[in-house]
């Protein structure tokens, strides 16, 4: 133990004398761990944002939708993904009648233009029962939300997401009881909706208009409808559920045509897409943790040679081989620690700026693992200059000069 | 203590040109003694030492220790003889300058492996106050005269107690006055620890202080005074 923390210190003497090489050297594991660390970091941010997104939907949910888009727990491909069916009012009551079920809630979308008082902009409208509140979880910061009455009677009415009702009456206060008009037809604002956050690339609920979709039915003359979301009882009969509507479904349909997914399976299957390009981008880092362990190599080939004279003493005062391995290994292994703690700190430094806009964050895992992994590199690379240091012969050691 | 039969040390110079450093030597040196081995440069007085300390094995011949032939030994037991049975002293000194003058006595113990019988950095720093550098006990080695460097090498071979210290030259670095200084310590040593003491020296009036001198001249032991 003794032996060891004087072996530590002598090897931090030896770097304080060598600032700018030990720098040098160490930056190459740096910059790997660095990789490495962040792009973990960013990896498991982007799963915590995916979670979010679905979990601010609520659980509890079901999701019909046209073609068979998932097989094995990713997402497939070719034509047969994206199905060409629609579903309609009959499949909803169909539907509801299952066991287990509480709610069906067809969905209409379609991409609008929205003419405000002064300007016009682009958004998506979200067509649907009074029931979508529930299911998706919104609820109003101003006004009141449809209901199923404005459903039956086809009112021409809406509630905004509080990014349009900024964007086009600057509160929403003062957007309640405002109009917007869609497509030359006019339509009073009832409600505006909480704030929900998501976009990048995901759905933005912000900028959504929801409904009634019956109303709708003007911009949608086929009745038909692109989703139906249902809502299950409770999150156990959730299987119970799935299984009786594909039995009802598959009355009137094929089995390619449609999919019933529950949002674990959606969670499931994009996380998958993500942790996949993770895991390539984290190889090619990997690579640059390789190219640094070759630099610790090299250097460390270098100060065996200078300590010769100094591997001969060790060795004439009773040094075994296996102390003087250890002593070249001991040097190695701080070396590549020194740039795994760097890469660790620079990292964290990095994560806590983007923290704010990002949920990218260090896990204990990824500390442990950066730190192993340098380790490691200073073992596996710092072996073969020790082995050369420790098979010198004693005398001929002692008489380099 | 340790006795040589029919050493012999050649060294391979070409495929098939050697250079046979010592011809068939044999020696013995026992407890208390106090040796010098002198001859013209060249003629393996180094090499010899080198074999005597085992830091470098003879290409033939026998080597007792303590009645223990050490031709089968390996590293490791080699090593912690290196380590427990002789105290090297160099001409250079050889202390390694990253270290304090008390890590540099210290160092044998670090590699020590019968446990000690004392604390070590006591006795370090009784060995370095008895040679009167005691206050240096923190500097670096480079920083401390030749003189003074040379008492923490010797202070260094003394620190396992050894059965013999082994001493290249020591002086062959100095001026006449710190060599006889540090000459002065070894005799000492030898009277007043009994410790067995080998020199080596081309200088007579140093070789005169030992009560004994072997000569060799090109490899072989020329005469012996008793
Ligand atoms: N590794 C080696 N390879 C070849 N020859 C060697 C080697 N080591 C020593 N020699 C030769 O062996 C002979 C004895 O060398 P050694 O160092 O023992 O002499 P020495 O008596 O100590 O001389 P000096 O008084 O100059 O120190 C010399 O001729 C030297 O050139
Ligand atoms: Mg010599």
């Amino acid at each position: 133990m003794k032996q060891l923390t004087i072996t530590i210190q002598s090897a931090i003497f030896d770097f304080s004398r060598n600032k700018g090489r030990t720098f040098l050297t160490s930056l190459g594991i740096l910059i790997g761990v660095l990789a490495v660390v962040l792009l973990t970091a960013f990896g498991l941010g982007l799963r915590v944002f995916i979670e979010q997104q679905f979990e601010s939907l609520g659980s509890n949910l079901v999701r019909v939708v046209p073609g068979k888009i998932l097989q094995g727990g990713g997402f497939r491909g070719g034509s047969s993904a994206m199905g060409t069916i629609r579903f309609d009012e009959k499949d909803v009551l169909r539907i509801e009648r299952v066991k287990g079920v509480k709610m069906v809630v067809p969905v209409f979308t379609k991409s609008i233009t929205i003419q405000g008082a002064s300007e016009s902009i682009f958004s998506d409208m979200y067509t649907s029962t009074a029931g979508v509140f529930e299911a998706l979880n919104v609820k109003p910061q101003a006004g009141i939300l449809f209901t199923e009455r404005d459903v039956s009677k086809r009112s021409k009415v809406v509630v905004i997401g509080p990014t349009i009702a900024e964007k086009l009456y600057g509160t929403p206060k003062r957007a309640v009881g405002n109009t917007i008009k869609v497509e030359s037809q006019t339509f009073r604002i009832i409600g505006v909706a909480e704030k929900k956050g998501g976009g990048f690339g995901g759905p933005d609920f912000d900028s959504y208009v929801y409904m009634p979709y019956k109303t709708a039915f003007i911009f949608n003359p086929q009745k038909t409808f692109l989703a139906l979301i249902i809502l299950a009882e409770t999150e156990d009969s959730i299987p119970k559920v799935k299984r009786g509507v594909e039995e009802e479904l598959l009355v009137r349909y094929n089995e390619d045509d449609f999919s019933v997914i529950e949002q674990q399976e959606l969670i499931g299957a994009i996380s998958s897409i993500f942790s996949m390009i993770n895991t390539v981008l984290l190889a090619i880092a990997a690579i640059s943790l390789v190219v640094g362990g070759i630099g610790i190599m090299n250097i460390m080939y270098v100060t065996v040679t200078e300590r010769i004279k100094e591997i001969g003493i060790r060795r004439a005062l009773g040094a075994r081989k296996s102390d003087i391995l250890l002593l070249f290994l001991v040097e190695s292994v701080i070396l590549s620690l020194l740039g795994g703690a760097g890469g660790l700190l620079l990292s964290a430094i990095i994560v806590f700026f983007i923290h704010p806009y990002f949920p990218a964050y260090i896990s204990m895992e990824s500390v442990l693992l950066a730190l192993g992994v340098s380790s490691a590199i200073g073992i596996i690379f710092g072996v073969f200059p020790a082995k050369k240091a420790a098979d010198l012969s004693p005398i001929d050691a002692i008489r380099y000069e | 203590m340790i006795k040589l039969s029919h050493v012999r040390k050649a060294y391979q110079i070409d495929n098939d040109v050697e250079f046979v450093a010592l011809h068939d030597i044999s020696l013995e040196i026992n407890r208390g003694e106090f040796t010098a081995l002198v001859g013209p440069s060249g003629s393996g007085k180094s090499t010899l030492m080198h074999i005597i300390g085992l830091l470098d094995l003879p290409t033939s011949g026998e080597i007792v220790i303590n009645g223990d032939d050490i031709s089968h030994l390996d590293d490791n037991a080699l090593s912690t003889l290196r380590n427990e049975f002789v105290g090297f002293v160099f001409q250079q000194f050889n202390l390694i300058n990253k270290l304090t003058v008390l890590e540099n006595v210290l160092l044998p113990t670090y590699y020590a492996r019968k446990k000690l019988s004392y604390d070590p950095e006591k006795r370090a720093m009784e060995i370095l106050d008895r040679f009167g550098i005691g206050s240096k006990a923190n500097s670096r080695p480079n920083r401390i005269s030749g003189g003074q460097q040379q008492r923490v090498a010797i202070a260094r071979s003394l620190i396992m107690s050894p059965d013999m210290i082994l001493a290249d030259e020591p002086t062959g670095n100095l001026d006449t006055k710190t060599g006889d200084e540090i000459m002065a310590l070894l005799k000492d040593l030898n009277r007043e620890d009994n410790m067995t003491v080998v020199i080596v020296t081309h200088e007579p009036d140093i070789a005169a202080r030992t009560n004994r001198q072997i000569r060799i001249v090109d490899g072989s032991i020329e005469s012996k005074n008793p």
